[in-house]
């Protein structure tokens, strides 16, 4: 676990799985989960919400400095440091459907 | 990089008799034409490898006869560092499975007959301006510029083959024998159950040609998924597992894609279908399924991205199928083997 942030927000990198679609978050609020940034960081990277057969899509946040999946209840504010990078990561199947 | 919308879409529905059913807007996944769009041009080198900020947008194209607010397509434009626009026109097809939704949800309303004809139409009108939302999060676009290494594409295809239908419209792609033998091996030693891995390499640029190509130098086996007969479950364990296994190999590879195996041979057991039905099955060559794009379009969505396909049949040997986004729509396309890694060529 990362040493609690103490400030409103804090900056972060999230990237997808390929690494080459990356954005800066300038202000993630430490009081929110790490669940909703993951909910809003879906739409803003334009990522698919949905599989082929419109079940929901779950992504877990992979946390580069712990190297670690972190829970979607997680707290920002005890969960992450300032400027850390999280990578978006989705349960996904390639199938006959 | 994100996509401005001056105008909204919507597919009117018309009856067999040519009566007007409704209309409804246009819902599509605009990201992989714009993908395509931003790739095209900086291949040609008309657009930056690093094309993040470049400002871009979705305008419709008016239909010749009927003209506003008839659409005969659609256009993606982006803003180029130095003169003019860059656009690229696509059809009104693209909204063909968002109408046949539209069309089964007409059905289910009994405005139209179960198995009667339909047709469609593209409509736009101006959006109106968008107000500023509170709050939310603070976000830019921060993605690498496209990792290219000096290639020479002449030098390239000379030491390989072709196989399948190369369309010379396509990024070259360059698949080391390698990664074709380990595919196998791993697609044989799960036979009858999906299996399958990420393909890693470098993108090279040859400026005299004009042209970017890809290179497949390895593959990475897909750990920590689940697979069935009919699906392969890639969780968020593999994709960290493939994260250290890349930052181990500390050769600059960066994700190119993934490969999985379709047992067709099981599938073809489960029907019964005889071997001559076998032979002409749809399922036992180039055959990519929705939910196979949709790993393509969660993990790998750059235009760039291949997804390559082992067809374990009872009839042949193994085969291999590769697929790419080609003008917006992921599509089958060829590629070159390479008996020896030419790896920064």
């Amino acid at each position: 676990m990362g040493k609690p942030e103490t400030t409103l927000d804090i900056p972060l990198e999230i990237s997808d799985v390929s690494g080459q679609k990356v954005f800066s978050v300038a202000n993630a609020p430490t009081a929110n989960t790490v669940g909703e940034l993951v909910h809003e960081m879906i739409g803003k990277m334009n990522l698919p919400r949905n599989d082929a057969g419109g079940a929901p899509l779950t992504y877990q946040a992979r946390s580069e400095r712990e190297g670690r999946h972190l829970n979607a209840s997680e707290r920002i504010g005890d969960a992450l440091q300032r400027g850390d990078r999280l990578t978006l990561q989705p349960n996904i199947d390639a199938g006959l459907r | 990089m994100t996509l401005a919308f001056p105008y909204r879409f919507a597919i009117v529905i018309y009856g067999e008799d040519g009566a007007r059913l409704g209309a409804v807007a246009a819902r599509r996944d605009w990201e992989p034409a714009h993908e395509w769009t931003r790739f095209y041009f900086q291949r040609r080198g008309q657009l930056g490898l690093d094309g993040n900020g470049s400002a871009s947008s979705v305008i419709p194209l008016w239909e010749h006869t009927l003209g506003e607010p008839y659409c005969r397509g659609y256009r993606i434009q982006i803003e180029a560092p130095v003169g003019r626009p860059v656009a690229s026109d696509f059809p009104n097809t693209h909204f063909r499975d968002f109408a046949a939704a539209v069309a089964s949800r007409f059905v289910a309303q009994k405005k139209l007959r179960e198995g009667e004809f339909y047709s469609y139409m593209v409509v736009a009108h101006p959006a109106p301006p968008e107000a500023a939302k509170a709050g939310g999060l603070s976000v830019t676009n921060a993605s690498p510029s496209l990792p290219a290494r000096d290639a020479s594409l002449a030098g390239c295809l000379a030491r390989a083959t072709p196989s399948g239908v190369i369309d010379m419209d396509d990024m070259p792609v360059f698949v080391s024998r390698s990664v074709l033998d380990e595919a196998a091996k791993l697609t044989h030693a799960k036979e009858g159950t999906e299996t399958g891995g990420i393909l890693i390499g470098t993108l090279g640029r040859d400026t005299n040609a004009g042209e970017i190509l890809a290179e497949i130098t390895a593959q990475i086996p897909a750990e920590h998924t689940s697979g069935s007969h009919v699906k392969l479950t890639f969780t968020p364990e593999t994709w960290a597992a493939a994260d250290a296994a890349l930052r181990l190999r500390r050769r600059g590879e960066i994700y190119l894609g993934y490969w999985h195996s379709h047992p067709v041979r099981a599938w073809c057991k489960a029907r019964a279908c005889t071997p001559e039905a076998q032979k002409t099955c749809y399922l036992a060559k180039d055959f990519f399924s929705p939910d196979d794009e949709a790993v393509m379009r969660a993990a790998f969505p750059r235009a760039y991205s291949i997804a390559m396909v082992a067809n374990d049949t009872a009839f042949t040997d193994l085969t291999f199928s590769m697929f790419g986004n080609r003008e917006g729509i992921t599509q089958p396309r060829g590629f070159y083997v390479l008996e020896e890694a030419i790896h920064g060529a």
